[in-house]
C-alpha cells in the first residue's frame, strides 16, 4: 500500500544509517581529527563534491528513473534556499543538485533529503550511479513498456548492499524503453533495452560503454533476459568490475577498460562464470518487488506531456516548488528529469494545456524555449576544475546567434553539445553536433578552439559516437552552425566542408578577440590549472611545442638563432602538465629548473644548455651553435616525457636520477643526489644528510664529475668520516660514506 | 626543527665546519644572547651574531645615535642619528638576517631591572662604557648564573674576559669596586680609536659563539689585552680570588646595588 507521500525509491536501512553517521564524520573533520583527504573520501562517495568557489560544496541527489514527488522538490527547494544559493540544478544523468553548500551544512541537507526520501548516497566516487531510464517511460508511446520501475527496482537492490559504494570507478546503469534510446544505454556500464518475447518483459543487455578519455559504445553481453534476472545481471557485471577494474589507476578503471583488456570473448565468459556462482549461491540480497508506477500515478488514456527547457539544467528553486504543485494539480502527480537538463510533467489531460501553460508563464524563468536546438553544455572553465573552454559561454553565443536568424525551424530536437575539455561531460560524442573544447597554439599564442564531430547514434545495436571533422576557433562556431542551420536540416557533407574551410589556422590572421574565449577579458590561458586537473587538452599544445622545437632544429642554417628557438620550445612544452604558462624566456627556463631538472626528469647538465642560451640571448656569449647536441638531447627527452604522459598529466617513465636503483640498497637507502649542485653547497648538503644518520650508517651521493667528485670525498675524508667507495657511473658518481662520529 | 633551503645556503659556510655542522648551526637559531650597550662594542658582536644566526639577540640602551657615535659603532649610520639605539640596531641586524629574532630594551639596566632582563638569555655580552654598569653586569649574572663577556676599550687599548658565574674569575675578583671618581679617564675624555671597538666586539661574539656551541677554550681566568699601537695581545692569568666580595668564600655582596655613578658624563641621557 503506497501512501502519496512514499517515495517511489525506496532508501534502504544500510543508507539511512550510513547518512546519518554524516554527521559525526563533519565533526571530526571540522574539529581537525580527520584529514581533508580522509574526509574526502568519505564526503564523495556521498554524493558531496567540492565547488571551485572555495569552500562550497555541491550536493548531488539521486532521482531514480528520474521520477521525483512534488513534496520531494518542495524540500530540495527548501534546503537549497536555506543552506545553498537557491538555484537548483538538473543533470544528464536525471540528479538534481543543490549547490554552494557549506559543509558544516551538509549533514542538515542530507538529514533534510533523507525525510523526504531522497539520498544522495552514491551521487558521486566509486559507486553505483544514479540509475537513470527513459525520461517518458509509462507514458511514451513507442515504448515497449514501463522500464522506470526495473530501474527503480534494481537502484534499490544495489543500493542495500555498502560494497555497491567501494567500486574500482562508477558505475552507470541505465534502462531503455526502446531501440531508439532516449537514456544512452548504449553507452553505460550497464544498458538495458526493454524487449517482449512471447508476451513476456524482457531485455536485451550491453556492457561497457562510456564516454571521457576512450569513449565506448556498449558490447552487448545479452540478447534477451527476463525481466526478473535484472538484478542477477546487474549483480554478476558488478562482480566481475569489482574483480577485475583496475583500482590501481583511476583513469583506467572504468568497466570499459577491462572490456578493452580482455576482449569481448572473455568479457562474455567472465560475465557469465558470475552468473553461473550467483546461480548456485543466490543473490547476496533479497529483490525488491517491481512495482508498477503508473498504478500508482495514474495517466489519462489520452494525456500530453510538457517539457520545461532549463537552459544549463538551471532552475531558480522557488520556481522549481511551483513546477512541483502544478504536476500534483494538473499531472501524473510527479514530476520527470531528463538527460537533456530539462523538466516534464506527464499525464496531462489536453484541456488542462493551456492552464498548465499559463501557471508555468507565471514562473520567473522562461521554460518553453524558441524551438532552437536544444544545447548542452558542461559546466565549463568557469566553475570545473577540469575545464578549458568556457563551454556555457558558447552554448549562450551560438544561442544568441541561431535565435537571431530564425535559422532553425524544424531542428528543436536536434541536439548540440559542448565539453569544455574532452572529459566529455557535456556528452559531445553522442550530439547530432558535438563540440569538444581544446586549446591551440596559433602565432604562438593559444586559441580557444573545439573539435566539430557529427555522425553520433546511439540506437541499440546501431550506436555509433561522433567522429571528429575538424576543429575551429571557438569563436567562429555560432556563425558556422548558422550556416548549416540554413538548409532546415544538417548537411553533414556541408558541414564537413565548412569545417575543413575553417580548420585551415595557417594563412589566416585572427582577429585579437579570436584568442579571448566567450565571456572573458583575459586572453585565454591554461595557466593556474593543477597537475591533472587539465586532463587531455592541453596534450596538442604540448605536441605543438615539440614540433616546434624539431622543426627549429631541422632548419638551416644550424645557427644560435635556431637552437635557441628549439631550446625555447622545448622547455615551454611540458611547464602546461604544471598548471604553468610561463611566456617570458627566463620564466620557463626557471619553471624548467624548478618543474623538471630539480626532481630529476630531465639529466641536470641541461641547465648548463639552460644558462647558456639565456648567456646568448642576453648577449654574454658569441654563440651557442656548438651547442646543438645537447639541444636535440633535451627536445628527445622532452618528447619521450611527453609521450609517457598518462590520462592524470602525470609522467610514466622513470627519471634520468632513478637510474641509480642499485647504488641506493647499496646504501642503506640513503641516497642523495647531488648532481648539478655546486662546490661547496654540496658538501653541505651531503655533510647535513650524513648528520641525520646514525653513528655507522652509510650514505649514498650522486655527484657530477670534475669538482665536484674531487672535492666532497675529500671533504668527508678530511673531517673525520670514511669513504668507503667512489664509483664512476657514467656520467656521474656515486660515493658512499659512513658515518663515523 | 630543520634548515630550510634558504638557511642551508646561508649557513653553509657554517655547517662545512667539522665542529659546527647542521646540529651546530640549529643550536645557534635556538640560542639567546643579549647585549648590553648598542654602543662601540655591541655593534660589531650584534652585527656578527645576527649575521650567525643566533635565534633571539636581546639589545639594551637609553640613547640615542648621536653624530659623534659613528667613528666606531658601525651598526648605525648617518641617516640613524638621533634615532633610539635600539631601533637603528634592530633595524640593522633584521637586514643582515631576517631569520633572527630582536629583543629591544629602551633602557639603562640597573640593580632593580637588570635580573629580570638577563635572566632569559643563554649568554650576556657586557659593551657598556662605565663602570657602575660594568660591576652591575657582573654581579647580576653570578647571581642568575649566566655566563657573560666582559671587556673595555680606551684610547688604543682593550681587554676582555669571560666569566662563568661561581666557576672561574669574575670581575670582581680582579676589582673589587669601581675607581674612585676621576681617577680613570671616561670615553669622552680620553678618546678611542674606532676599530679597537671592532676588534674587541668581535672577540666578544666569538666568544658567545664559542660557548653556545661548546667549542674550544674559553677565555674563562685570563684577561686578554690589546694593544693596537703595538700590535701586541697579552693573555694574563688571574686566578679566583678567594677573598672575592662576590664570590669568594665569605661573601659580602649578597645583593644587587647600584654603584655611584662615577666616571660617565650623563646628563644627555634621558632614560
Amino acid at each position: 500500500m503506497s501512501k502519496p507521500e512514499e517515495p517511489i525509491l525506496h532508501i534502504p536501512q544500510s543508507v539511512k544509517e550510513d547518512t546519518h553517521g554524516y554527521r559525526s564524520q563533519v565533526k571530526k573533520f571540522l574539529d581537525g581529527q580527520t584529514s581533508p583527504v580522509a574526509f574526502r573520501a568519505y564526503r564523495v562517495p556521498m554524493g558531496i563534491y567540492e565547488q571551485r568557489a572555495a569552500g562550497k560544496f555541491m550536493v548531488r541527489i539521486r532521482i531514480g528513473a528520474g521520477l521525483v514527488l512534488p513534496h520531494q522538490l518542495e524540500r530540495i527547494a527548501h534546503l537549497s534556499k536555506t543552506y545553498g544559493n537557491g538555484i537548483v540544478h538538473v543533470t544528464t544523468r536525471q540528479d538534481i543538485q543543490i549547490h554552494e553548500v557549506d559543509i558544516e551544512d551538509s549533514p542538515d541537507v542530507l538529514e533534510g533529503l533523507l525525510e523526504a526520501g531522497l539520498s544522495s548516497r552514491g551521487g558521486g566516487g566509486n559507486t553505483v550511479r544514479n540509475v537513470t531510464a527513459c525520461p517518458e517511460a509509462g507514458v511514451c508511446p513507442e515504448e515497449e513498456f514501463d522500464v522506470a520501475p526495473y530501474a527503480i527496482a534494481a537502484a534499490e537492490y544495489l543500493l542495500k548492499d555498502r560494497s555497491s559504494f567501494n567500486l574500482p570507478r562508477k558505475y552507470k546503469i541505465v534502462f531503455s524503453g526502446c531501440s531508439k534510446d532516449c537514456a544512452f544505454a548504449s553507452i553505460a556500464d550497464l544498458g538495458f533495452f526493454a524487449h517482449m518475447k512471447n508476451e513476456a518483459k524482457g531485455f536485451s543487455v550491453y556492457a561497457a560503454g562510456g564516454l571521457g578519455s576512450n569513449p565506448a559504445v556498449a558490447a552487448k553481453i545479452e540478447d534477451f533476459i527476463e525481466a526478473e534476472e535484472i538484478f542477477e545481471v546487474a549483480e554478476a557485471v558488478k562482480k566481475l568490475f569489482d574483480k577485475y577494474g583496475d583500482r590501481a589507476n583511476k583513469h583506467k578503471a572504468r568497466l570499459r577498460y577491462v572490456l578493452a583488456r580482455v576482449g569481448i570473448e572473455k568479457f562474455i565468459k567472465l560475465y557469465r562464470a558470475e552468473r553461473d556462482i550467483l546461480k548456485t549461491e543466490g543473490l547476496p540480497y533479497t529483490a525488491p518487488q517491481i512495482c508498477e508506477i503508473t498504478s500508482i500515478y495514474k495517466v489519462p488514456k489520452t494525456s500530453i506531456t510538457v517539457r520545461l527547457r532549463l537552459k544549463n539544467g538551471d532552475i531558480p528553486a522557488d520556481d522549481l516548488s511551483k513546477v512541483g504543485q502544478i504536476a500534483a494539480k494538473y499531472g501524473q502527480g510527479l514530476i520527470r528529469t531528463t538527460q537533456l537538463q530539462d523538466l516534464l510533467i506527464t499525464g496531462i489531460v489536453k484541456e488542462d494545456n493551456d492552464k498548465v501553460h499559463s501557471e508555468l508563464k507565471k514562473l520567473s524563468i522562461d521554460v518553453f524555449g524558441d524551438g532552437s536546438s536544444k544545447i548542452v553544455a558542461c559546466a565549463g572553465a568557469s566553475t570545473c576544475k577540469l575545464g578549458l573552454c568556457l563551454s556555457r559561454g558558447l552554448a549562450e553565443a551560438i544561442s544568441n546567434k541561431l535565435s537571431r536568424t530564425a535559422s532553425s525551424a524544424g531542428l528543436s530536437e536536434t541536439t548540440i553539445r559542448i565539453s569544455g575539455c574532452p572529459n566529455s561531460c557535456g556528452h559531445h560524442y553522442i550530439a547530432a553536433i558535438g563540440l569538444q573544447g581544446k586549446a591551440k597554439r596559433v602565432n604562438g599564442k593559444l586559441m580557444p578552439c573545439y573539435d566539430v564531430l557529427v555522425g553520433a547514434k546511439t540506437i541499440e545495436g546501431d550506436a555509433h559516437l561522433g567522429k571528429r571533422i575538424g576543429t575551429v576557433p571557438a569563436k567562429k562556431i555560432p556563425e558556422l552552425l548558422a550556416e548549416v542551420f540554413d538548409a532546415g536540416e544538417i548537411n553533414e557533407e556541408k558541414l564537413k566542408n565548412r569545417v575543413g574551410q575553417y580548420s585551415d589556422f595557417s594563412s589566416e590572421q585572427f582577429p585579437d578577440d579570436y584568442y579571448y574565449d566567450f565571456g572573458s577579458n583575459e586572453p585565454f590561458s591554461l595557466a593556474g590549472r593543477g597537475p591533472g586537473e587539465c586532463g587531455a587538452g592541453v596534450t596538442d599544445v604540448i605536441k605543438l611545442d615539440i614540433d616546434e622545437a624539431k622543426d627549429a632544429l631541422k632548419s638551416a642554417p644550424t645557427n644560435s638563432e635556431n637552437i635557441y628557438k628549439a631550446v625555447i620550445a622545448a622547455a615551454r612544452a611540458l611547464m602546461v602538465t604544471f598548471g604553468l604558462e610561463p611566456k617570458k624566456d627566463r620564466e620557463i627556463f626557471a619553471a624548467f629548473t624548478r618543474g623538471l631538472i630539480e626532481p630529476g626528469w630531465v639529466k641536470p647538465q641541461t641547465q648548463q644548455l639552460l644558462d647558456d642560451a639565456i648567456d646568448w640571448r642576453m648577449g654574454d656569449k658569441e654563440s651557442i651553435e656548438d651547442l646543438f647536441p645537447q639541444a636535440e638531447d633535451l627536445t628527445k627527452r622532452v618528447e619521450e616525457l611527453y609521450l609517457s604522459l598518462d590520462a592524470n598529466l602525470k609522467f610514466k617513465i622513470e627519471p634520468v636520477a632513478k637510474k641509480t636503483n642499485v647504488d641506493k640498497e647499496d646504501a642503506d637507502n640513503h641516497v642523495i643526489d647531488l648532481r648539478g649542485v655546486g662546490c661547496p653547497l654540496n658538501f653541505v648538503k651531503a655533510k647535513l644528510e650524513l648528520e641525520k644518520l646514525d653513528t655507522g650508517a652509510i650514505l649514498g651521493v650522486l655527484l657530477d664529475e670534475g669538482e665536484p667528485v674531487r672535492n666532497v670525498p675529500a671533504s668527508f675524508a678530511e673531517q673525520g668520516q670514511e669513504v668507503l667507495e667512489v664509483k664512476n657511473s657514467g656520467d656521474h658518481f656515486f660515493v658512499k660514506v659512513r658515518r663515523k662520529k | 626543527m630543520s634548515l630550510t633551503e634558504k638557511q642551508i645556503e646561508r649557513y653553509s659556510r657554517h655547517i662545512i665546519l667539522e665542529q659546527v655542522g647542521g646540529k651546530g648551526q640549529e643550536k645557534l637559531l635556538r640560542s639567546k644572547v643579549l647585549i648590553i650597550g648598542a654602543g662601540g662594542l655591541g655593534a660589531p658582536a650584534g652585527l656578527y651574531l645576527a649575521a650567525a644566526g643566533v635565534g633571539t639577540i636581546g639589545i639594551v640602551d637609553c640613547d640615542k645615535v648621536d653624530l659623534t657615535n659613528l667613528q666606531r659603532q658601525i651598526i648605525h649610520h648617518t641617516s640613524d642619528v638621533g634615532v633610539e639605539k635600539i631601533k637603528s640596531a634592530e633595524n640593522k641586524m633584521r637586514a643582515i638576517n631576517p631569520d633572527i629574532t630582536v629583543q629591544t630594551y629602551q633602557t639603562r639596566v640597573d640593580a632593580k631591572n637588570i635580573s629580570d632582563i638577563i635572566r632569559k638569555y643563554d649568554f650576556v655580552i657586557d659593551g657598556t662604557d662605565n663602570f657602575p654598569a660594568k660591576f652591575l653586569i657582573n654581579d647580576a649574572c653570578y647571581f642568575e648564573k649566566i655566563p657573560f663577556s666582559h671587556a673595555g676599550i680606551l684610547r688604543f687599548h682593550g681587554q676582555l674576559i669571560t666569566v662563568l658565574p661561581g666557576e672561574t674569575t669574575c670581575y670582581r675578583c680582579i676589582f673589587s669596586a669601581p675607581p674612585p671618581a676621576n681617577a680613570v679617564p671616561s670615553c669622552s675624555q680620553a678618546g678611542v680609536l674606532g676599530v679597537l671597538a671592532g676588534v674587541i666586539g668581535s672577540l666578544q661574539a666569538t666568544e658567545a659563539i664559542k660557548y653556545l656551541l661548546g667549542l674550544g677554550k674559553l677565555l674563562t681566568g685570563t684577561l686578554l689585552t690589546y694593544d693596537a699601537l703595538e700590535m701586541n695581545f697579552r693573555a694574563v692569568k688571574l686566578n679566583r680570588n678567594p677573598n672575592c666580595p662576590l664570590c669568594g668564600g665569605k661573601p659580602k655582596i649578597t645583593e644587587l646595588k647600584d654603584e655611584e655613578q662615577v666616571v660617565c658624563d650623563l646628563k644627555n641621557c634621558k632614560c
